[in-house]
């Protein structure tokens, strides 16, 4: 009732404020998982060794908090991902907006880029550990390049879907090419690059725990499969949980971001 | 300033490229608009009158002949010639003050004479108050008011405008209308407008052109003849459209192309009846 209630008065006075109500109705979902998982372990459907319950997995987060490693395998895994990220974000948006604009980059970029797209982030992680070894490069540039596809695939079409109309109202006043980049076709192109920025997020993600899989001691992936190997399945579901909530913080952040530059739209 | 803004046309051709064919859009235009007139354009769909604008926008350079302005040839777009489009074309992430603010990007003026200008260009089409409003606030009436401001803030010597009320509805267009003129009695800026209204064509200009299609050529001109402000029912005006709206139905019905076109003039009429 008083969330419905807040649902009605709140929802005219713009996206932010109708926050309450949105968490507590995104909430609802998890909880119920939450619940099953619960019930699950407690009716002993599935055996304790697969599924341990909840409280046992919170309990292993606990331990691992205690000690200090939960703390520090998550902050390498996000530093991690907020470098690799960064780096495929500037070079997709770089190479996504001059694909966009020129048509002769793009003829030249493109058939090489498809080809480097299709071959899955995993696949490069073998080259690359003959190249730049198994250190902090490695998982940088798979990150980055998990990255990079979809932001740049993402940007091409954003920009090249910038209605023809506005670049008019921009020759009409003479803009530069600058000025035409930065007052029309950056502005209308935020929803798709956001998107892809938002795509190249969970891609890193799945990259990070690719890369600490094979090739690191450290990190939430690590400590994901270090889990399963030693059949420490709370451990190992206490990890995927803090995944899921990072990830989905960022997004969030990302998601704000997106608000910020899209203010002007109608609630 | 009164010598500014003179416009001369002078044996136009403009040939596009549709699936490899060239097909000619434009056949020996002669135009003059004299410092200061106020010329409108009217003509069918097809006619050439929106490419001719936009080759005096300096949008299209690729044509044979000259179009000069104030001496000049026109080789690209300038600050000197505004456009309005027929829709406001605004960024929607822009209020309208940055809107209109956009216009001077490219302007030589200071930044504090520049926000006088944007003010100023605000007020004259009537939408003071509304500095900070973003377009999706605004009804298309209002919008395209503040494309107006756009396409004058530079104090261009001409502004063309490309049906620019065609999209709104008869009350608000008439209403525009009477802004335009008084905002052209204020600016005393060189107009240039194209439409497909006869109504609108005879009221607004000193001088009506009707062009005729494929290829667009001019088929008549008149002279409006009456004094400012005009009242829409006066007989003047209207046996003056009634010539106009002849002069228009000749171009699309007496032959002039080889194929018979579609004739959307005479088929408005008939539409309109069985709309009502």
């Amino acid at each position: 009732m008083s969330v419905a209630q807040l649902a009605v008065t709140r929802r005219g006075d713009g996206r932010s404020e109708a926050q309450p109500p949105t968490v507590a109705l995104a909430l609802l979902l998890p909880l119920a998982l939450l619940g099953l998982w619960a019930l699950s372990a407690h009716q002993g459907w599935l055996p304790v060794q697969i599924l341990p319950a909840p409280s046992e997995a919170l309990g292993a987060l606990w331990e691992l908090a205690k000690t200090g490693d939960l703390l520090r395998d998550t902050s390498i895994s996000l530093l991690r991902v907020v470098e690799g990220f960064a780096a495929g974000c500037v070079l997709g948006l770089l190479l996504g907006i001059a694909m966009g604009l020129s048509p002769t980059v793009e003829d030249y970029a493109k058939p090489l880029f498809t080809a480097f797209a299709q071959v899955p982030t995993l696949g490069w992680i073998p080259l690359l550990m003959l190249l730049v070894g198994i250190g902090e490069a490695l998982k940088i540039i798979v990150i980055a390049k998990a990255a990079f596809v979809p932001i740049a695939l993402n940007t091409m079409a954003g920009v090249r879907a910038v209605p023809k109309h506005y670049a008019e109202v921009g020759a009409v006043f003479r803009f530069t090419r600058w000025q035409t980049l930065t007052k029309v076709v950056l502005p209308a192109s935020v929803p798709p690059v956001f998107t892809g920025m938002r795509y190249g997020l969970t891609h890193s993600w799945n990259a990070l725990v690719a890369v600490e899989l094979l090739a690191s001691a450290e990190g939430l992936g690590y400590l994901l499969v270090w889990g399963r190997q030693m059949f420490w399945l709370d451990t190992m579901m206490g990890a995927m949980v803090i995944i899921g909530l990072v990830g989905f913080l960022l997004d969030r952040l990302m998601a704000g971001a997106e608000r910020h530059l899209q203010r002007w739209r109608p609630a | 300033m009164a010598q500014q803004g003179h416009l001369v046309i002078s044996g136009v051709f403009k040939t596009f490229r549709v699936s490899g064919e060239p097909l000619r859009v434009l056949a020996g235009l002669d135009l003059e608009v004299e410092p200061g007139g106020f010329l409108t354009i009217v003509g069918a769909s097809g006619c050439g009158k929106s490419t001719l604008l936009r080759l005096v926008a300096g949008l299209d350079t690729a044509f044979d002949g000259s179009v000069r302005v104030d001496g000049d040839p026109v080789t690209a777009p300038s600050l000197d010639r505004g456009l309005v489009f027929q829709e406001p074309r605004l960024f929607p992430w822009l209020t309208v003050a940055q809107n209109v603010a956009l216009g001077l990007l490219n302007s030589p003026l200071d930044k504090a004479r520049r926000r006088r200008e944007v003010s100023a260009h605000i007020e004259l089409v009537g939408l003071g108050g509304f500095e900070n409003a973003y377009p999706h606030q605004l009804s298309g009436g209002m919008a395209q008011r503040v494309a107006i401001a756009r396409g004058l803030v530079n104090r261009p010597r001409i502004l063309l405008l490309d049906e620019p009320f065609g999209a709104l509805d008869a009350l608000t267009r008439a209403r525009l209308q009477d802004e335009l003129q008084r905002i052209w009695a204020a600016e005393r800026t060189t107009m240039l407008l194209v439409t497909h209204d006869v109504e609108e064509a005879t009221y607004l200009g000193d001088r009506v052109v009707v062009m005729a299609p494929r290829p667009g050529r001019i088929a008549a001109t008149f002279d409006v003849p009456l004094a400012r402000p005009r009242e829409r029912t006066d007989p003047a005006l209207g046996r003056l459209r009634d010539d106009v709206m002849a002069a228009l139905q000749a171009t699309s019905s007496a032959g002039v192309a080889p194929k018979s076109a579609p004739v959307p003039a005479a088929r408005t009429a008939p539409l309109l009846v069985s709309a009502e």
